[in-house]
């Protein structure tokens, strides 16, 4: 008895699926005249029927259909999908599950080609099909994909779906699709009209990319003046940018209201053919060395009747001037291009708004940069007033040492946490190195301190060289600071640039606390002040001077690790930065490190500022920044925020 | 010895010898060229000797200017730099030009000027992707005016820029950093490729003289190498007459104590405008001499640390005495082309060789730390024991 039901239930889950197939296949068949024959008209009646089952193979059964991957056998209709490996012999597949069905010969079946209306119709049941699916992810990769590629029909099946839709963030997607698609595609000018102004002030580019094709104008000419309301604006070529006078005629030539003009080059050619006896149309050769002899000999040519007329500058002129030339909106309805006209006038002041905000941040961004890689200098050269020209090695060797740690510690995030303190501990090493072996000997000296630290500097960038070898060695930013920081479709910032901005703002107040608050900061301007008298109260200059150096080239090392972030560490990082460095330093005033944040932030701003003006020339806006540097130096020597009385020093 | 001129010799021995050791280094290279003499001194090495005597010249304007006037300018290759390009502006338009028309020799009928001006800005601008000249082009079909342009654009440059940086009384290595600002400005601004200059591409073929396609560079180089060892002697000479006159003593008084000159009712920023301006201008004539000698000119040349070098060699050499820049310019000039042109031995350690490619800079860079904190009077130095009681 029990082995009588297992045979039972084994059968029954093969009879299952079989069954199905059949009930799919049938259904087709129901179908197959309308199918085979495939008319728009009876098409909707079956794709109804067929979508009605709401089974996978229905979705398939019409992407077949609409691909023209279906046949049938012409002895029995019978409707299949085929394989074949030899284009001779055809393996037949059923439509509910591939399942092999027979073979065929290519003689015994058909395929089936519907026309294109009859795929479009398909198309837009597919959309539906996929839209109403009962899986949410299908649905949101339908209107993915809608959404890059959409058409008229679309708009039906998408209202449709829209008020079905359960889930509210899916929902909010379609609605915002189906008010895009109904300002350029809805029938009804006032839905249309109220869908644009639906989307006055939106930043977002899909509006902007749609409202956009409704102001598309067509040049048109025409030897008649165009009835007045037919034309978006008449073009004189005269004065007009878009179309100059040449561009002008030549259309008139395109359109056969005129002759073309001879090129200079054809008119050459044309003498050469015609050179007899040393000369051309009674021109000696030697003498067509100019234009105006050239033009005599044509001329002489054109009298002879050999070459064709030319037409002179004047003819150009008057030619145009008989014409009309005017642009034509492809958009008909007058109401719509209004209201197009008024959105993009608001998006567009919203967008401008936007990019002052963008700018803002940019160059909110670069001071911060010029601020981290300055501040170090702020302390050698702005407080001890020693001229490092190896700073930019200094924050070549941060960049470096985060590198080196990176090779041992795999975790980005724990080895940028370690690569800080180490850059810190080899920088302010070498800082202290270099106080006690080179710069003390020459605090009398300034103009050498810059060159012998200069020496150490090619010294130090041959040997990273040496080391590292010339390629730029990639430090790479932890996951949680990839990516950008999206305010809105406009405004963006890296979160690399949001943590060195974060960065330097700390930087700044631990410095100014340690140079205001501390006792070291105390000391440190009591011996730059007057070392002297800073000793006999008990103050040791030697050891003031090595720990303040130290401490600006190690917050040199930390900047180097930020700045080796987001740029390329190669040798040469440094030297990238130094003259800007001390520009900042000197441009904000030396001594105080209010004045580096502001020399920072002028700089910074400034080069955005000059970089937004002219886009493509980043080269030139740093050059124009130069020498707007050079002559600010005029008016304010001594900075944005000079000191003074005796602490100003000299 | 006869005249002022005379006697200024015998009564600075010095300068004579330098001169007298100048011609003999010359006559002895034109005997050893392949041109004129024995060959043993071959073309690329005359090129070389005359590229040394043309930065020998603007070393001589960098001590003038740093040691004599205490003005540490890190931009004097900036004027070095523009004289080249205001020279190789027409070298290459001239001989661009004869290229044109001799490749419409053959042609059927003669080309208007307009085609010929046509195709010389293709020729020339095709790499920066353009065909017209630019205004910085007007005069460059004119050979005198070029000449001219030499010394008056790094001059006025250097006048506009002097004045700016004197009247607002920027100093020391605030002034430094300017200058250095400004050499940073101008090659940046060259880097473009709408500068009008071809950008980073700068212009190449400056050592075929136009018209003398025939004349085998051999002869050519012998000619630059005299003309560089003629303008060094003369700039020498200039440069000691100035040092030595009453100017000369108020120029270095300025250096030593810039407001106390003042105080005494010179105007300290005429003659250092004068100072400044000057140099720039024999800055700019070695640079002349010094692009047809290399051939090829391009930004990079002026980037900041060329004039950074230039202060290396004249603190080597030894600041203050002219015949120290000299021999700092050549020695070092010299030695690093001998180390890096792969000529030096490699030292090997057996674990660890040597190459001296890629050690060279640091040598340099240390044994220019060494000079500054331990021989801060240079090579020249070494000198003064011999010429103490000759030159008081």
């Amino acid at each position: 008895m029990l082995r009588v039901i297992c045979a039972l239930l084994v059968a029954l889950f093969f009879i299952a699926p079989a069954y199905g197939q059949n009930a799919f296949q049938d259904l087709v068949q129901t179908h197959a005249p309308q199918i085979i024959k495939g008319s728009v008209k009876t098409a909707p009646a079956v794709i109804a029927d067929i979508q009605a089952t709401k089974s996978p193979a229905a979705t398939r059964f019409l992407q077949n259909w609409q691909s023209k991957d279906l046949w049938y056998r012409r002895a029995d209709d019978l409707i299949v999908t085929v394989t074949t490996d030899d284009n001779k012999t055809y393996t037949l597949l059923g439509l509910a599950d591939q399942s092999v069905i027979g073979t065929a010969q290519k003689s015994e079946i058909k395929q089936i080609k519907p026309n294109s209306g009859l795929r479009g119709l398909l198309g837009t049941a597919l959309v539906g099909a996929q839209l109403a699916s009962d899986d949410l992810a299908t649905r949101r990769s339908s209107l993915e994909s809608l959404a890059r590629d959409p058409a008229p029909e679309h708009l039906a099946p998408l209202r449709a779906a829209l008020n079905a839709e359960s889930d509210v963030d899916l929902r909010a997607k379609m609605l915002r699709l189906e008010r895009l698609l109904t300002l350029q595609y809805d029938t009804d000018t006032d839905e249309r009209i109220a869908a644009i102004n639906g989307f006055a002030g939106d930043l977002g580019l899909d509006v902007r990319a749609r409202l956009n094709p409704l102001l598309d104008t067509r040049l048109q000419l025409s030897q008649t003046p165009p009835a007045a309301g037919t034309f978006a604006r008449m073009i004189n070529p005269a004065n007009d940018e878009t179309l100059s006078v040449t561009d002008a005629y030549d259309m008139l030539v395109a359109n056969g209201w005129a002759s073309a003009k001879i090129s200079p080059d054809d008119k050459r050619k044309t003498l050469i053919a015609n050179i007899e006896n040393g000369a051309v149309g009674g021109v000696d050769i030697a003498d067509l060395n100019t234009d105006e002899n050239r033009n005599i000999a044509y001329a002489a040519l054109v009298d002879a009747g050999i070459a064709p007329v030319d037409v002179s500058d004047a003819d150009i002129i008057n030619a145009v001037e008989t014409a009309y030339f005017y642009d034509t909106y492809s958009e008909q309805s007058p109401a719509v291009i209004a209201a197009a006209q008024t959105a993009l006038k608001r998006i567009n002041t919203k967008v401008g708004i936007s990019q002052g905000v963008d700018l803002f941040l940019d160059g909110l961004s670069l001071a911060s940069i010029f601020f981290l890689a300055a501040i170090g200098l702020a302390i050698t050269f702005g407080v001890m007033r020693v001229i490092n020209m190896a700073h930019g090695e200094f924050i070549m060797m941060g960049a470096y040492t985060g590198f080196v740690v990176q090779q041992v510690i795999t975790n980005y995030t724990l080895s940028i946490i370690i690569a800080i303190p180490a850059a810190f501990a080899v920088t302010f090493a070498a800082g202290v190195a270099m106080e006690r072996l080179i710069i003390r000997h020459l605090y009398h000296r300034p103009l050498e301190t810059l060159l012998a630290t200069f020496g150490v500097s090619i010294a130090l960038q041959q040997l990273a060289k040496n080391i590292f070898g010339t390629q730029a060695r990639p430090l790479t930013s932890p996951d949680w600071l990839g990516g950008a920081w999206q305010i809105n479709d406009v405004i963006a910032i890296s979160w690399i640039r949001v943590a060195i901005f974060v960065l330097s703002i700390l930087f700044f107040l631990m410095l100014w606390f340690t140079l205001n608050k501390t006792r070291l900061g105390l000391e440190t301007r009591a011996v730059t002040q007057n070392p002297r008298m800073a000793a006999s109260m008990g103050i040791n200059p030697d050891k003031i001077n090595m720990l303040t150096f130290g401490l600006g080239s190690g917050i040199a090392g930390i900047a180097g690790v930020a700045i080796g972030l987001f740029a390329k560490v190669t040798s040469e990082l440094g030297s990238d930065y130094i003259v800007q460095s001390f520009m900042t330093v000197v441009v904000g005033g030396v001594g105080n490190i209010w004045g580096t944040l502001a020399g920072a932030a002028m700089i910074g701003f400034l080069q955005k500022g000059i970089e937004w003006m002219n886009p493509s020339n980043t080269l030139a806006a740093q050059t124009f920044m130069i020498i707007f540097i050079i002559i600010f130096i005029q008016f304010r020597p001594r900075g944005i925020i000079a000191l003074k009385g005796r602490a100003a020093g000299d | 010895m006869q005249g002022p001129l005379g006697k200024f010799m015998l009564k600075h021995p010095s300068t004579l010898v330098f001169l007298g050791l100048l011609s003999l280094f010359t006559i002895i290279v034109t005997i050893g060229s392949e041109a004129f003499g024995y060959g043993f001194v071959s073309t690329s090495f005359v090129k070389t000797l005359g590229k040394t005597l043309c930065f020998c010249l603007i070393a001589i304007a960098m001590d003038l200017v740093w040691g004599y006037c205490g003005i540490l300018s890190l931009g004097h290759f900036a004027f070095f730099g523009l004289g080249g390009y205001m020279i190789g502006m027409w070298l290459m338009y001239e001989r661009t030009r004869l290229i044109v028309i001799n490749a419409a020799e053959n042609a059927q009928i003669p080309m208007t000027h307009q085609e010929i001006q046509d195709a010389i800005g293709t020729q020339i601008f095709g790499v920066v992707g353009g065909s017209d000249f630019p205004l910085v082009w007007a005069f460059s079909h004119l050979f005198w005016v070029q000449l001219a342009l030499v010394v008056l654009v790094p001059g006025i440059l250097a006048l506009i820029f002097g004045w700016l940086a004197f009247r607002s009384r920027v100093t020391g290595v605030y002034l430094s950093i300017l200058t250095q600002a400004m050499t940073l400005a101008l090659a940046l601004y060259l880097f473009q490729n709408d500068s009008g200059l071809r950008g980073n591409n700068g212009l190449s073929g400056l050592q075929n003289l136009p018209g003398l396609e025939s004349t085998d560079q051999s002869l050519i180089s012998m000619w630059f190498f005299w003309a560089s060892a003629f303008a060094l002697g003369l700039g020498y000479l200039l440069v000691k007459l100035i040092v030595e006159s009453k100017l000369g003593n108020v120029v270095r008084a300025i250096r030593d104590d810039e407001a106390r000159v003042r105080f005494l009712g010179y105007n300290v920023e005429v003659y250092k405008l004068f100072i400044f301006t000057l140099t720039a201008v024999i800055a700019a004539i070695a640079g002349a001499l010094y692009y047809p000698q290399a051939g090829i000119i391009n930004p990079a040349e002026i980037a900041p640390i060329a004039s950074i070098y230039l202060a290396v060699w004249v603190a080597i050499g030894g600041r203050g005495r002219i015949y120290g820049a000299v021999i700092g310019a050549a020695v070092v000039s010299l030695l690093s082309s001998w180390f890096t042109g792969g000529q030096a031995p490699d030292i090997s350690l057996g674990f660890y060789t040597i190459k001296w490619v890629d050690w060279w800079l640091v040598l340099l860079g240390i044994s220019f730390v060494i000079v500054t904190l331990y021989v801060p009077k240079g090579i020249g130095g070494l000198f003064d024991k011999f010429t103490k009681g000759a030159e008081q």
